[in-house]
């Protein structure tokens, strides 16, 4: 409901990729439900350029026992143990609402869900359509959306979350031309989605910029694990601005194989079990060092390969890279295609509990924004399976939260007016700070990383942050704001990286030595928050 | 690195009294796409140039704008010099950001009904070229009905039938697209030529709608007339003269020695209603060599019926026109219909091959006739352009007679059995095409199908002419000139 610029709703949700569509469709059921996106609810986000898949335990011979431990591996025993068992619990689940909502997954001719094998899995349990799998659920949850009820607002950049106390009272945002809107709500879903596009290189959408992780983090919220970045093992080098590019995992799900400049199989000198359908970790690091030791390609990658597979499994199973390269002018059905390592994924975020709440009162999480599931190193498919699971877990608890008198503190939005209209003086283009983060965190907080790289990043981020980015015109202001959150993303990336003195999962210290294997590591999670930092030190089990 | 400079469209309704065009000289990277060109303009020139973007994967669908005209995605297609940008011909919010909301809307959601059956391996595959869909909405932008007509548009019927495919869903989704428009599609095949997607939306979507339709009983009037026609008569219109099949004789013998043997399939208009135009074509190809054999027992090829999704006696009309040529052994079919021949190339199987008389007159080479002294302008047959791909072969031979003025190439209306079936629609598109035509200044229309010529002929009042038609007055023009030569 709006009135007087101020719009009021029981559930706000910020953000429309897989988890906030989700929360809101669940929320929706328990009173008036908000869906606020930066973009057009459906296109924004990473869900709708996911192409692999999706895992769920579906058949008698898979469990969820064997789905938990393998992402408790492939996570180097990070991940909240809690949070896994719900996730791999409840997946099929969730996978059975999008069946019955329309989605059209590939099927079996037993008219079964197919589902593929996927890196760091001990059965193939990965759901797919094609090779765009998760676009074919956001418009299934796009649908569903629309008669749920839920009321969308697009193209509204969320810029600070309100508070009554430390409570979440709602948000304010920019609408498309600048203007300031006021939204109250009961309780607040976060569902902002990953930051990666801190990075040079990246497969993010446009609003991959993290902007979750600084609006909580500002709100006095604690993140874990936010020094682990996936880097996902195969993005695209050329042309120089598709670099990065992500060239999903189901290309060596459905048989292809990498292969260096010598024209070697390599994976078998870093994981000869599992080759290719590695952990995303292992797959990175290696075909980092392959190009590192002087073995890449003439564009800087290596060679991924699928010149061996039938030309129909090729068109069918992979239709959205057969696309892409041959815009590119590379026909994948005779040449190999060229990959490097490309950041992806941010596993750390708000610390949440199974419910989706994080630890400030009001407000709930799901998505890439929450840490704790995925713990050091994510697990192809399983993070479509968090949207889904989390999204219904957080809308719900949203939903049920208390109704409560919902009025706007006039001194906060004064100071975040005042925040904004500073804008119009700044002195420097927000695109050329952008650069400059990225440059650095590429340098600096990548794949292998240094304690004195780290630090060196960190002060750079620093002087980026006092710098001041100017908005040419009200429709320039919501840039500015994601610059800063791109700033405090980085800044809480680097510190976590700094805080863990180990190497494990996708995080490597080259600076320590250490004598412990993952399973047995002294440390747990990494937190920070505006009052606390540190490192968790019980001995995992 | 490179330098390239463009023209963009510059639009702010909150202080521009109308549009402008900026030209942008920017520093890109081999390779660049036109978000990327887009991106320098913003970073290094000018910040507040709007335009949307997500994914820069091809995947969201968000930033489609116009290249030279043409929609495209522009995250995946190549930036070059000299290229204008523009939004999609849709209202524009501001600069290359158009109102996308209200199309979206319009497009249906899956309804689940009581019981719940998963689509079987067949049905994904049927649904699944259907469901790649980004909603970027090119094709909306370049479709010619919606501009005139009310129309859910080309993005919108492509969801209806993929619903109507659904076993999950309980709407009743044919009804709805033909209340959305259905009958409004010239089948011109602009949208799944401009889709990033490559989806079929006319043959897969609205011709597939239409015969659910039909058997519903939801086909138009006027369209159950031609069927009706075509079962009578085995043609789709009437006869207002004597036709041209009973004007000729079976086999016509070039002038010259036989560079190639063709058996000719003349289809409903040219036989019926202009058979003077099929007899300037027989002309030409006499005297350049081209042996001509009329089967006399063709009927309709069956696209009328086909477009508008009454597939009853198609295949008795396939096969009475097929075994004609086979029964002679002709291994090549010439068409001059633009529908025919897409027809016998898209919805046939044909054991010979078949060619428009385009392609048959630019393969063999023609005698170089007489320029004459006027300014014509070109409609291009959607069946030829984009149901064929011939676009350049009609252009090369006009310019041998005339001096040609471009103009943009849009339905004339004709199609899709819109004219007979919501004429009003017609009747608008072709104004369209009459105001285009009048802009190039020229003195005649050319085209190469008798239902754009017919259809043009009744909204312009220059003469509209079929290309060998012109190239026939081009040799009558030589002949005199060698009969009488001017004095010196």
């Amino acid at each position: 409901m709006r009135s007087d610029g101020v719009d009021t709703a029981h559930v706000l949700v910020i953000g429309s990729g897989g988890a906030g569509v989700r929360a809101a469709i669940e929320a929706a059921g328990y009173g008036e439900t908000l869906l606020v996106s930066k973009t057009l609810a459906g296109k924004g986000g990473c869900t709708t350029m996911a192409e692999g898949g999706y895992n769920a335990v579906l058949r008698e011979e898979d469990s969820c026992e064997i789905h938990f431990e393998d992402t408790l591996k492939g996570g180097a025993y990070l991940n909240d143990r809690d949070l896994v068992q719900t996730l791999v619990r409840e997946a099929p689940e969730r996978m059975a609402d999008l069946l019955r909502w329309g989605a059209v997954f590939d099927v079996t001719d037993s008219c079964e869900v197919a589902q593929r094998p996927f890196g760091g899995q001990r059965f193939p349990r990965t759901c797919y359509a094609g090779d765009r799998t998760g676009h074919e659920m956001m418009a299934t949850l796009i649908d569903r959306l629309d008669a749920a009820g839920a009321r969308v607002e697009n193209e509204v950049t969320i810029i600070t979350l309100l508070q009554d106390g430390e409570r979440v009272s709602g948000a304010i945002g920019l609408d498309k031309s600048g203007e300031m809107r006021i939204i109250l709500a009961d309780a607040t879903v976060l569902a902002t989605g990953g930051g990666t596009r801190i990075y040079d290189i990246s497969t993010n959408s446009s609003s991959g910029t993290g902007d979750g992780y600084a609006l909580a983090y500002k709100a006095g919220a604690e993140l874990i694990d936010m020094e682990q970045v996936q880097f996902h093992p195969t993005g695209a080098v050329y042309p120089y601005d598709a670099r990065g590019r992500l060239v999903t995992e189901a290309v060596r799900g459905e048989g292809g194989i990498l292969k260096n400049s010598l024209g070697e199989r390599f994976m078998g000198r870093y994981d000869p079990e599992r080759m290719e359908l590695s952990t995303r970790d292992v797959v990175s690091r290696a075909i980092a060092t392959e190009i590192l030791e002087g073995r890449g390609t003439e564009h800087g990658g290596v060679y991924l390969d699928v010149t061996h597979l039938e030309r129909k499994q090729i068109e069918t199973k992979l239709p959205v890279m057969l696309e892409q390269f041959l815009k590119f002018g590379v026909d994948i059905r005779e040449e190999p295609m060229e990959v490097a390592p490309t950041a992806h994924h941010i596993m750390g975020g708000l610390r949440i509990s199974p419910e989706g709440q994080t630890t400030v009162p009001g407000l709930y999480a799901c998505g890439e924004v929450t840490g704790g599931v995925h713990g050091a190193n994510r697990l192809g498919g399983n993070a479509l399976a968090d949207t889904q699971v989390f999204g219904k877990r957080a809308g719900e608890a949203a939903g049920r939260a208390q109704e409560r008198r919902k009025e706007a503190d006039q001194a906060v939005i004064s100071a975040e007016e005042n925040r904004i209209s500073a804008f119009y003086d700044g002195d420097i283009s927000p695109s050329t700070v952008v650069r400059s983060l990225r440059t650095a965190m590429w340098d600096g907080a990548g794949i292998f990383r240094t304690g004195p790289a780290l630090e060196k990043t960190r002060e750079i981020i620093i002087h980026l942050l006092m710098l001041r980015p100017r908005a040419a015109s009200p429709a320039n202001l919501a840039e500015c704001c994601t610059v800063q959150n791109m700033l405090v993303t980085a800044s809480l990336v680097v510190r976590g990286a700094l805080l863990r003195k180990e190497s494990r999962g996708a995080h490597v210290r080259q600076d320590i030595v250490q004598t412990w294997d993952m399973q047995h590591s002294p440390y747990g999670h990494t937190f920070l928050s505006r009052s606390r930092e540190g490192i968790e030190t019980e001995v995992q089990e | 690195m490179k330098d390239l400079a463009v023209k963009v469209f510059r639009f702010d309704p909150e202080c521009d009294e109308s549009p402008h065009y900026q030209t942008y000289l920017v520093t890109v990277n081999e390779g660049a796409r036109v978000l990327h060109v887009l991106h320098a303009i913003h970073d290094d020139h000018d910040p507040t140039l709007s335009y949307r973007y997500c994914c820069g994967s091809g995947q969201c669908g968000s930033c489609a704008v116009r290249v030279n005209g043409q929609p495209v995605l522009a995250c995946m297609e190549e930036a070059r010099d000299g290229s204008i940008i523009e939004p999609l011909d849709l209202p524009v919010v501001k600069d290359l950001v158009v109102d996308m909301e209200p199309y979206l809307r319009q497009i249906s959601s899956l309804v689940p009904g009581e019981e719940f059956r998963m689509p079987t391996a067949e049905e994904v595959e049927e649904i699944k070229p259907l469901r790649s869909c980004i909603e970027c909405l090119a094709c909306v932008s370049a479709c010619p009905a919606l501009k005139v007509i009310d129309f859910a548009g080309p993005a919108a019927m492509r969801e209806e039938m993929r619903l109507a495919l659904d076993p999950r869903d309980s709407g009743d989704r044919v009804t709805e697209a033909v209340r959305d428009g259905l009958f409004t599609c010239t089948s011109c095949q602009a949208c799944w030529k401009v889709c990033p997607k490559d989806i079929q939306i006319p043959g897969k979507a609205i011709e597939k709608l239409r015969a659910l339709a039909n058997k519903k009983g939801l086909t138009l009037p006027r369209h159950q007339e031609v069927s009706q026609l075509v079962r009578e008569t085995g043609r789709s219109v009437t006869r207002t003269e004597p036709t041209f099949m009973e004007q000729v004789g079976e086999i016509l013998e070039p002038y010259g020695p036989v560079k190639a043997t063709v058996g000719f399939f003349v289809g409903c208009m040219y036989n019926q209603r202009l058979p003077q135009t099929a007899h300037d074509a027989m002309e030409v190809l006499r005297r350049n060599g081209i042996r001509v054999i009329i089967p006399k027992e063709q009927v309709c090829c069956g696209s009328p019926l086909i477009r508008t999704g009454q597939l009853d006696v198609l295949d008795t009309l396939k096969r009475r026109n097929i075994d004609a040529f086979v029964f002679r052994n002709i291994d090549t079919v010439l068409t001059m219909c633009a529908g025919c021949g897409s027809t016998l190339k898209n919805d046939y199987k044909t054991p010979f091959r078949v060619v428009d008389i385009n392609e048959l007159l630019t393969r063999y080479g023609i005698e170089p006739p007489a320029r004459l002294p006027l300014k014509a302008t070109y409609h291009d047959p959607c069946h030829l352009m984009r149901g064929q791909g011939i676009r350049d072969l009609p252009r090369e031979l006009i310019t041998q007679v005339v001096d040609l003025v471009e103009m943009p190439s849009i339905c004339c209306g004709s199609g899709g059995g819109v004219r007979s079936g919501i004429p009003e629609e017609a009747a608008a598109l072709a104004e369209m095409r009459r105001v285009e035509i009048e802009k190039t200044g020229a003195d005649i229309v050319i085209s190469s199908c008798p239902f754009c010529e017919f259809h043009i002929m009744e909204h312009t009042d220059r003469p509209v002419k079929n290309v060998t038609t012109l190239l026939l007055e081009g040799y009558r023009e030589k002949d005199r000139k060698k009969a009488s030569p001017e004095p010196c």
